[in-house]
């Protein structure tokens, strides 16, 4: 540990603790308050001030750790925590760029969401709890972006996964709520246990945890190649899951059951962004394996187009955005796959500002005309509510990727990050999702603002100071943080050699020219779909009928699950409960237990109570013992 | 010279247990709750200054009677903490249920004394001498209840059978200072390494000594007088005879192991690993059938007793071919910490669990595992350590006795003992069984009265205290391990 930055460190590890006090200091206070005071409304502004204020405490410390790791370089600090003989595991926290940028990216979404969820869940019968899983969301995420060991962020990504199970679940007595709940629980799982066996894997092979060991052990060369490919295939598969890349994308688009800051918060800075974070952090061992690269690429390109194409036809405004989320995480995965971790880690911010924004003001909307969701009831809105439509506009437009906002400076990067790897086909393919991500984007902002006005709207006006000031802030830093990629003053070299020094910064006028037009193109194309009327989406639809019913279906990948769940899944299960009512309960379980307990009766006889019988015991025991010593030994 | 002032913490002790009784004469019975006070004071002072004065000090006095090193002071510590414990646990049973309170302090300090002086003894009298200390304050406060006729068979049992163990462990004494010319644990470990053929009569000696000190731990067979005693005594001094003697005991058999009997251990090897055995299986099946429920710790600490030994028996690999190099002793040294360990986590959970029960008791008037009906609903608190102290006796994390049994496993495992490892983890399964069913009483069944039991604020701050220590070692067991290697590592620089 360098002795000259110990502050930032320090401080970068009580900023998750702030969160988890103000996680406790709500749980109890809700039973104390129920204790002392029968009237809890009173007293129910407490827990948003606690959470809100951990979390405003832990965005001042952000950028306390920024200014240190500009002017030294991070470091780590741990203390051990159990000692088994020769491998000792520690509790550490490790403060690099990569984790500067996510602390800060949590915290400030964080602290909007919440302030925004004050005027979004007043009145919630649940609303002390609501801020306490936030406050718990927010540990875990800040913990997971920290941790210096994978057992360490093994936890607070588990954690996190708990967060999102009761953030979604939120309204649980909703049926429909439970069973997204369930559902992100479960898919996300199946991943999270690939990830532990990778960790295990990688554990057996280095005998530690600690992520900068294990990489310096891995670039020796002294993990076995096909442990290394599987255990960095298996991280990715956590991650996967994490991240709502297909396959496992089927959870993100129902986990719109949640309040909507929910979403926001999910979908912008904690649940999706830890699978994306873990690859970044983990990219120095993906780099030693280029096969696994080549699959995290391609599984990226599929979410990004399979998602993208969804969004165009889906017609509520949460699952557009949803999609939406699903196929830039699928960008940010490609992306990685061609080893950008500076363009991806660019994108997943600024995608994750705009996407807050979006979500935010979906929920800004669908607050003021009575929860609809579905866009086609929605339209003209932009006279009624303008502060929403101008941000959510900005955001979208962030985006679809339109100078001079800040998706257009990340999806630049991210583009060129592609091309340097040299895969033209994929470069390609990536065009035409930008295209898409441009239409959809297009489609969702046009319609519910420019949209003709549906007859039975409900009357509606602009939300309250308190929800439009986070979407205000939001949309300005969206369209701002895209300059981040240039540099600022002497200690800020430009996002990507502030991320990697060995990079620079550079630009191709005629890649930049051609994203602009492929979005211009898109939008205007929207425009003309939407708003003019000038091709009619429904002839586009039946020149293809068979691939947009696919698509209107989600690509039946969520029957199909269903379906292998309840021939195959349940089936299996049931056999299985046979066999252990009949074989092991009955049989061994049962049976072993009544023999033990019969034997133990047995012995019982010896216990007489009376005295010459112990001693006797004792006499016969040293002798027999001895006798018995003599016997062994000779 | 001998450097008298390192025995200061000892001196203090015993100025401490004769204050007390003198006080005693000088306060009006409706003033007695001073004693206990006045002990607990006095014992934090000299755990203070234990830990202060003694740090970092290596000597021996009375050339090598007595040892002042690192593994000394840990135990001392130790038992200094438990004497408060013991103290405070007893305050309320006490003033309830026994007459010359004074007497009963003083007594139980002067047991702390004996404990303290066995874990330093580094020769065989002493032990035996210190031991018989110990020996003797638990005979009488095992039949202290004086009106009580369980504690009065409790107390006359365990007399004469320790005097008979007494004989046999001063019989193994004396047949090893006759063969060896010596008492002294170093010089033992001198000439048995230099001699090749060990004489037979040595052989029973060591036997002898094994067998009275494992009447001290009750280890099968000199275990049956535990059940007994265990359910007449008054509880805390149970408590007492579950934690502290055995704690103390293990404490003296370590260092004589270690320091002395180490060139011999590949033969005493095989005694070891049947008695754990016997031990460990015996102890858990009984305590399946018991309905008492101290007689079900009695039993439960036998089994405990049982992976203690394994513990011993793992000290040298089942491999090991005489050849003492630096990968063995950081074997050893691994299992010596694990036996240190165990034997602290099992101490914070018996004792929770034996609060527990003696404040039931004096609630209810009721011991049998039947009474505990309803205890959930009567006192949260009370079940919830209850609970806590159960799982951790079973072995279930994120309790100390999870990490502990982790330990002292993983050290067997390593020195071969497999099979013995599998025994244990067989007898830890059977075990939760019994467990397991003391939680069904106290959750699931029914009260037949609805009589609340209130805890009274001592109780309540000994029952957190011990709550939250069985999880913080659970959870982070690194500080406590640090103190215990530092223990260990001061045992086998002798060696």
């Amino acid at each position: 540990m360098d002795s000259n930055n110990t502050i930032g460190l320090h401080a970068a590890w009580v900023i998750p603790l702030l969160s988890a006090a103000a996680f406790l200091i709500i749980v109890f206070s809700m039973r104390l308050v129920g204790f002392f005071f029968s009237d809890r409304n009173k007293l129910a502004m407490l827990a948003p001030i606690v959470s809100i204020t951990a979390i405003l405490a832990g965005f001042i410390l952000f950028w306390l750790v920024l200014l240190d790791v500009l002017n030294f370089d991070g470091g780590s600090i741990s203390m051990a925590w159990l000692i088994v003989g020769p491998a000792e595991i520690r509790w550490g926290i490790f403060v690099d760029k990569i984790s500067v940028a996510m602390i800060g990216l949590v915290t400030f979404i964080s602290l909007l969401v919440q302030v925004y969820s004050i005027g979004y869940m007043k009145g919630d019968r649940h609303f002390e709890w609501y801020f306490a899983i936030h406050a718990l969301f927010a540990t875990a995420m800040l913990t997971l972006v920290l941790a210096d060991n994978l057992l360490f962020l093994y936890f607070a990504w588990e954690l996190v996964g708990l967060g999102s199970y009761l953030l979604i679940g939120f309204w649980w007595e909703k049926r429909s709520a439970a069973e997204a709940a369930k559902k992100a629980f479960i898919t996300t799982r199946i991943g999270d246990v690939c990830l532990l066996i990778g960790i295990i894997l990688l554990f057996r092979e280095t005998g530690t945890f600690n992520i900068s060991e294990i990489f310096h052990i891995a670039e020796s060369g002294e993990i076995n190649n096909a442990i290394l490919n599987s255990s960095v295939l298996l991280i990715f598969i956590g991650a996967m899951g994490k991240s709502a890349q297909f396959p496992f994308h089927v959870w993100l688009p129902d986990a719109m059951e949640g309040p909507t800051p929910v979403s926001a918060l999910i979908h912008a800075a904690t649940m999706v962004a830890a699978g994306v974070y873990l690859v970044a952090r983990m990219m120095p061992i993906f780099e030693l394996a280029p096969e696994i690269m080549l699959i995290v690429m391609i599984i990226g390109l599929i979410t990004f187009i399979f998602a993208g194409s969804m969004a165009l036809v889906m017609n509520d405004i949460k699952k557009i955005l949803a999609y939406s989320t699903i196929s830039h995480l699928g960008l940010m995965m490609l992306c990685l796959g061609t080893g950008g971790v500076a363009a991806a880690i660019f994108h997943l911010i600024v995608h994750g500002i705009a996407k807050a924004l979006l979500f935010l003001g979906a929920g800004s909307l669908m607050h003021s005309i009575s929860n609809e969701t579905n866009i086609w009831k929605m339209g003209g809105l932009r006279h009624r509510m303008p502060i929403t439509a101008v941000t959510f506009f900005i955001g979208a437009a962030s985006l679809a990727g339109l100078p001079p906002l800040a998706g257009f400076f990340s999806k630049d990067e991210l583009l060129l990050s592609v091309l340097h790897d040299g895969q033209y086909v994929v470069f390609a393919i990536t065009l035409l999702g930008v295209f898409l991500s441009a239409l959809y984007m297009a489609r969702v902002a046009i319609v519910p603002f420019f949209g003709s006005v549906p007859k039975n709207l409900a009357q509606s006006h602009e939300s309250g100071s308190i929800i439009w000031v986070p979407l205000v802030i939001l949309a300005t830093l969206s369209a701002g943080v895209g300059f981040l990629i240039l540099p600022l003053g002497s200690t800020y070299p430009g996002w990507a050699e502030f991320i990697n020094p060995k990079h620079h910064f550079e630009i191709k006028p005629w890649l930049m020219i051609l994203s602009i037009i492929l979005t211009l193109i898109a939008l205007i194309l929207g425009w003309s779909i939407y708003v003019k009327k000038l091709v009619s989406a429904k002839q586009i639809s039946q020149f293809i009928p068979y691939l947009h019913k696919t698509i209107l279906n989600k690509y039946y990948i969520d029957d199909f699950y269903q379906w292998v769940i309840d021939k195959c899944i349940l089936t299996f299960g049931r056999l299985v409960a046979l066999f252990d009512r009949v074989v092991i309960n009955d049989t061994v379980v049962d049976g072993s237990a009544i023999s033990i307990y019969l034997s133990a009766l047995k012995t019982r006889v010896f216990q007489t109570g009376y005295l010459f019988t112990y001693g006797a015991a004792m006499a016969i025991g040293a002798s027999g013992l001895t006798i018995l010593w003599w016997v062994l030994l000779d | 010279m001998n450097n008298l002032t390192l025995l200061l913490p000892e001196i203090f002790v015993v100025i401490l247990g004769f204050s007390i009784l003198t006080i005693d004469f000088f306060i009006p019975k409706n003033k007695k709750w001073i004693l206990p006070c006045f002990a607990i004071l006095s014992l934090t002072g000299i755990l203070i200054f234990t830990l202060v004065f003694l740090s970092g000090k290596t000597d021996e006095l009375y050339g090598g009677i007595l040892r002042i090193d690192g593994y000394s002071l840990f135990f001392k510590s130790a038992f200094l903490i438990l004497g408060g414990i013991l103290i405070v646990s007893s305050v309320e049973y006490v003033n309830k249920n026994l007459s010359n309170q004074g007497e009963y302090y003083s007594i139980l300090i002067f047991t702390v004394l004996a404990m303290m002086l066995m874990s330093s003894s580094g020769e065989l009298l002493m032990a035996y001498i210190s031991l018989e200390a110990l020996s003797f304050g638990l005979y009488v406060l095992v039949a202290f209840d004086r009106y009580n006729i369980k504690s009065n068979e409790a107390g006359t049992k365990y007399i004469i059978l320790g005097a008979l163990s007494s004989a046999i462990l001063l019989f193994g004494i004396s047949q090893i200072y006759g063969l060896l010319g010596t008492t002294q644990f170093n010089e033992m470990a001198d000439i048995l390494g230099n001699t090749s053929s060990i004489n037979p009569g040595l052989l029973i000696g060591f036997l002898f000594l094994i067998a009275g000190l494992g009447f001290k731990v009750a280890a099968v067979p000199f275990h049956m007088w535990a059940p007994d005693v265990y359910e007449g005594a008054p509880t805390p001094i149970t408590a007492h005879l579950a934690v502290g003697s055995k704690a103390a005991t293990f404490a003296l058999i370590l260092r004589f192991f270690i320091s002395g009997l180490m060139p011999l251990m590949i033969d005493l090897q095989i005694i070891l690993i049947i008695m754990a055995a016997l031990t460990m299986t015996l102890g858990n099946l009984m305590a399946l059938v018991q309905s008492n429920i101290k007689r079900l710790l009695a039993y439960s600490s036998i089994g405990h007793a049982g992976y203690l030994l394994l513990g011993l028996s793992a000290l040298v690999s089942i491999n090991q071919s005489g050849n003492f190099n630096l990968a063995f002793i950081s074997n050893t040294n691994f299992v010596v910490s694990g036996i240190i360990l165990h034997t602290i986590a099992y101490g914070i959970s018996n004792l929770a669990a034996f609060l527990c029960i003696s404040i039931i008791y004096k609630k209810t008037g009721h011991e049998n595992i039947e009474d505990l009906a309803g205890i959930g609903k009567k006192s949260p608190f009370l079940s919830m350590v209850f609970a806590a102290s159960v799982f951790s006796l079973a072995g279930l994390p994120i309790f100390a006795g999870f990490i502990s049994k982790f330990y002292l496993f993983t050290g067997a495992s390593m020195q071969g003992l497999i099979w013995l490892v599998a025994i244990a983890i067989f007898t830890s399964l059977i075990s939760l069984y019994y467990y397991l069913r003391i939680l069904k009483y106290i959750y699931i069944e029914k009260s037949k009265d609805s009589q609340q039991i209130n805890l009274s604020v001592i109780s309540f701050g000994l029952l957190s205290v011990l709550f939250i220590a069985m999880i913080f070692i659970g959870i982070y067991p690194a500080p406590l391990m640090d103190a215990i290697h530092h223990a260990t590592d001061a045992l086998s620089m002798l060696n």
